[in-house]
């Protein structure tokens, strides 16, 4: 037989079962790697809760767009209905040794556009002033399909801080602290005005911290 | 016998590439559109050939039209079937402001994707209805084309200058073609003749099929989900 008569077929000849397996098959297995891991990375959209499972919705991130922080607009005076709030929270964060998981974490409040709120955050058990960083900052919401509002306020190392912020838009404000010393430390945030904390396991709140106990209950998730 | 991997390497490709790199103009070639005022035939002759070349669920759909077509004749005829559709469109599309979802013509063609390998494994004539493919060759051809106008007039092009810059455009898609074609032949020819194509033609296609539903469902996500960014 010559080589041209072996390759002859116009198509394939596959039986019914072959055919049925390899298109249902295709579809099945099609749609699972749509649902599972395309929608959570690419729309945060999570059907299956596959990419929760596996971690691969965190890839996703909306556009970003990013506002002057510098100059803004507004009311100097607002009343309010509801009274300001003050709450404590203290965040025990380990030794860098730790990881990313124990010796960093993200800590932000609910805020609308214009309210205001004071913070006083100090770290205590660190003694150099490289020993934690920390990014001030606030965005919108991440929702699927629209950009998200981000505003940077401050980064930089210290072991304190103490301010005054004006949300420019609703969404949330607060901190990623990272330390960097050798020894665990506890960052004490101190916040009056008006703002709501967010729930754990949130956006602004991963971790879970829990407001108003001492840093030794306030991260159930950390095993020191 | 290695020419499969380059197959299962590109179908591999397409399903991890972000959707980004399908068939869109983006980051600074799309601000060069933006920003192009009258005829600049030259650097469209490029965009149009990198699309092509870069578009990996049309040459998906290439290698799928082309997988049993042996003669030299055959291809040109689908070939240029193709372009004839997918020019019209792309042209008619931009100059008359025609336009579709850009989601929804790349889940058309992720169907086709599909189509064409559910017609090479014989799926057709087993269902006792075989197209005329050259109709639907010629088809497709037309629903790509209004895919790429689609995303053209996202872009804000300029009026002067624009059926030139559009035939420059067009011109390069074909060239983009031939040589994707050409590429995708060498390796075809090349596998026919070793005796892992028999092997494993009914597995590239059964792959095609699955990479094709993956384009399609990634689409309609992104029409669902995408929102306007």
């Amino acid at each position: 037989m010559s080589e041209e008569q072996q390759i002859k077929p116009v198509a394939l000849n596959v039986s019914g079962k072959t055919l049925a397996m390899i298109t249902g098959g295709g579809l099945v297995g099609g749609a699972l790697i749509v649902l599972g891991a395309i929608m959570p990375a690419e729309f945060n959209v999570d059907p299956l809760g596959i990419g929760k499972l596996t971690g691969i919705g965190r890839l996703w991130a909306p556009p970003e767009v990013t506002i002057d922080t510098n100059s803004a607009s507004g009311p100097l005076a607002r009343d309010h209905a509801t009274a300001p709030r003050t709450d404590v929270i203290e965040i025990p964060l380990t030794d860098f040794l730790g990881g990313a998981k124990g010796s960093e974490l993200e800590y932000k409040v609910g805020m609308k556009a214009g309210d205001t709120l004071i913070y006083e955050w100090e770290a205590i058990g660190a003694t150099s002033e490289n020993d934690i960083a920390f990014d001030f900052h606030g965005h919108t919401r991440p929702e699927a399909g629209k950009e998200m509002t981000v505003a940077s306020y401050k980064q930089g190392r210290g072991l304190s801080q103490k301010g005054s912020l004006t949300a420019p838009f609703d969404g949330i404000q607060g901190w990623q602290f990272s330390n960097f010393a050798e020894g665990p430390v506890v960052i004490r945030v101190k916040l009056t005005g008006f703002y709501e904390l967010v729930p754990a396991g949130e956006e602004g709140n991963l971790a879970g911290i829990i407001a108003n106990v001492p840093a030794s209950e306030a991260r159930p998730g950390l095993t020191p | 016998m290695r020419q499969h991997h380059f197959l299962f390497a590109l179908l591999a490709f397409s399903l991890i590439a972000p959707p980004v790199f399908a068939h869109a103009i983006g980051g600074r070639d799309a601000a060069f559109v933006q920003a192009t005022v009258g005829a600049d035939p030259f650097p469209f002759l490029y965009l149009g050939a990198k699309h092509m070349v870069t578009g990996y669920d049309h040459l998906l759909f290439l290698l799928g039209v082309i997988f049993f077509l042996y003669r030299m004749k055959d291809i040109l005829l689908y070939v240029t079937l193709f372009s004839l559709g997918h020019s019209t469109t792309l042209i008619l599309g931009v100059l008359f402001d025609l336009g579709v979802s850009s989601h929804l013509v790349d889940m058309v063609i992720g169907l086709s994707v599909c189509w064409k390998a559910f017609d090479n494994l014989g799926g057709f004539a087993r269902l006792g209805w075989q197209p005329d493919n050259r109709i639907i060759v010629g088809g497709f051809g037309l629903i790509h084309g209004l895919g790429l106008a689609t995303k053209l007039q996202a872009l804000g092009l300029n009026k002067q200058g624009l059926l030139e810059n559009l035939i420059a455009f067009n011109i390069g898609v074909e060239i983009g073609q031939v040589i994707a074609l050409s590429l995708i032949l060498v390796v075809m020819t090349l596998w026919r003749t070793t005796k892992s194509f028999g092997r494993f033609a009914v597995a590239a296609n059964a792959l095609l099929f699955l990479a094709g539903v993956v384009l399609a469902g990634e689409q309609m996500a992104g029409y669902f989900f995408a929102g306007d960014i």
